[in-house]
């Protein structure tokens, strides 16, 4: 478990070692600490916009003695695993625009609104809690339902409507997916937590998910 | 009480007084709950004159510095933002404290951050970072700006013959579509509207710079 004072140690450290600037997204728990949503984390979920950046970032965590593992140990056969690099029980989980089903898209770079600059080099950008819960709706590990009822029960003003908008853009980018990961996670977490989510929502998605049904059949 | 709801009920500016309202206990507990607080990394104490004000937010548990931070040490116009930028491991300096201050576009970070220029002294360092952020005319036109109500060290010759502008450059804004009544001869100079007039800059007149 890495806390938020080893977390910003350690963020400091990779800048350091970093040999050009970056920009890198935090989706996971990591946000959520810079959210003040969280204590700790096990993962470090971080988005690039591009490999080369990518690459950047894990030679100088590979640096720092962390060692690349094999994603499928936790993330299955599914599209577009991050690579994953880890020492001792902290974990970096490192994707490229795509978070399995889901495109972290313009849209959400632009809400990612909370910058923290490490040094020089390093500028991680916080994506916005609404799209915590999708990127949390993507990785969909042990904790991630946990993990987006602790956002929504910390954010009475959380904007469904937003969700589903940004679920739209995911089918116009060609994530027609990412409506019944989102469909399926939210029943999930009903299942387990009770009525969260509002009737009209899921009745949107339910809207959402039978033309996407259609769109495949064609 | 939980550090989180404890934290959520006092979010903000406090003193004893309002924290005893608040959480309606007596002036022991309320001293009792801003130590548990700054403990966790929660508050910042300011005094004034007699009295103790905390600033009370999860952001000072972050700790790191922003700009705004850079601009207040500074500045007699204080500004307060619901924007979060932290830096962590440097403190920027004042030239890039006032290329920032440029590139937000916005009127009272713009006119906070003409203090800086009371201190600023590396022109080098103020030119190549305007440069790279091609404000180098902005950042000139507000030197002179700023020599109109503070004392600043002397720009160099060497920042004023690489900025300013030849007679082909177009006039540029700082702040789209906002100009000066009062300061033609400085942006004309420069060939950049200033979005201020002198009453604009009254403030400076009437309040005193922090040491």
């Amino acid at each position: 478990m890495i806390n938020i004072e080893r977390q910003q140690g350690l963020l400091l450290a990779v800048s350091k070692k970093l040999k050009e600037k970056i920009t890198v997204y935090a989706v996971g728990g990591t946000a959520m600490m810079f959210l003040g949503l969280k204590d700790s984390t096990v993962d470090i979920d971080i988005v690039f916009e591009s490999r080369k950046d990518r690459e950047l970032f894990k030679d100088a965590i590979k640096s720092l003695d962390y060692k690349e593992m094999d994603s499928v140990i936790v993330y299955g056969g599914r599209a577009n695993r991050p690579e994953m690099l880890t020492l001792g029980d902290e974990r970096f989980d490192l994707f490229v625009k795509e978070v399995i089903d889901f495109m972290f898209s313009n849209e959400m770079q632009k809400r990612a609104k909370q910058l923290h600059q490490f040094g020089d080099n390093l500028l991680l950008k916080i994506a916005d809690p609404h799209d915590i819960i999708l990127m949390k709706c993507a990785t969909d590990r042990v904790k991630d339902m946990d993990d987006a009822m602790s956002i929504i029960k910390n954010n009475p003003n959380i904007n469904w409507e937003l969700i589903v908008e940004e679920a739209k853009n995911q089918v116009k980018l060609g994530k027609g997916k990412a409506i019944f990961e989102l469909g399926y996670f939210f029943e999930r977490l009903e299942e387990k937590f009770g009525k969260i989510v509002p009737k009209k929502i899921t009745d949107e998605l339910w809207d959402l998910l039978g033309e996407e049904v259609k769109e495949r059949k064609k | 009480m939980e550090t989180k709801k404890l934290l959520r009920k006092l979010q903000g500016t406090q003193t004893i007084e309002s924290v005893k309202l608040i959480l309606a206990v007596s002036r022991e507990k309320a001293i009792y709950y801003i130590y548990r607080l700054r403990k966790q990394g929660y508050v910042r104490t300011k005094r004034q004159g007699n009295k103790r004000i905390y600033n009370i937010s999860f952001e000072n548990k972050l700790g790191g510095i922003s700009y705004y931070d850079i601009i207040n040490e500074n500045s007699p116009i204080k500004i307060s933002t619901s924007e979060l930028y932290k830096i962590y491991g440097k403190k920027p300096s004042l030239e890039e404290t006032l290329v920032y201050a440029i590139k937000t576009k916005s009127l009272r970070v713009i006119l906070a951050s003409l203090a800086l220029f009371k201190k600023i002294h590396d022109w080098n360092e103020l030119y190549s970072l305007s440069k790279r952020n091609h404000v180098e005319r902005q950042a000139g036109a507000l030197y002179d700006l700023a020599r109109t109500i503070i004392r600043t060290r002397k720009i160099t010759k060497r920042f004023l013959n690489k900025s300013i502008p030849r007679k082909q450059d177009k006039y540029i804004y700082i702040i789209e579509n906002l100009s000066s009544k009062d300061f033609k001869e400085i942006e004309n100079k420069w060939k950049v509207y200033l979005p201020f007039n002198k009453a604009d800059l009254e403030d400076y007149k009437s309040k005193k710079f922090p040491n």
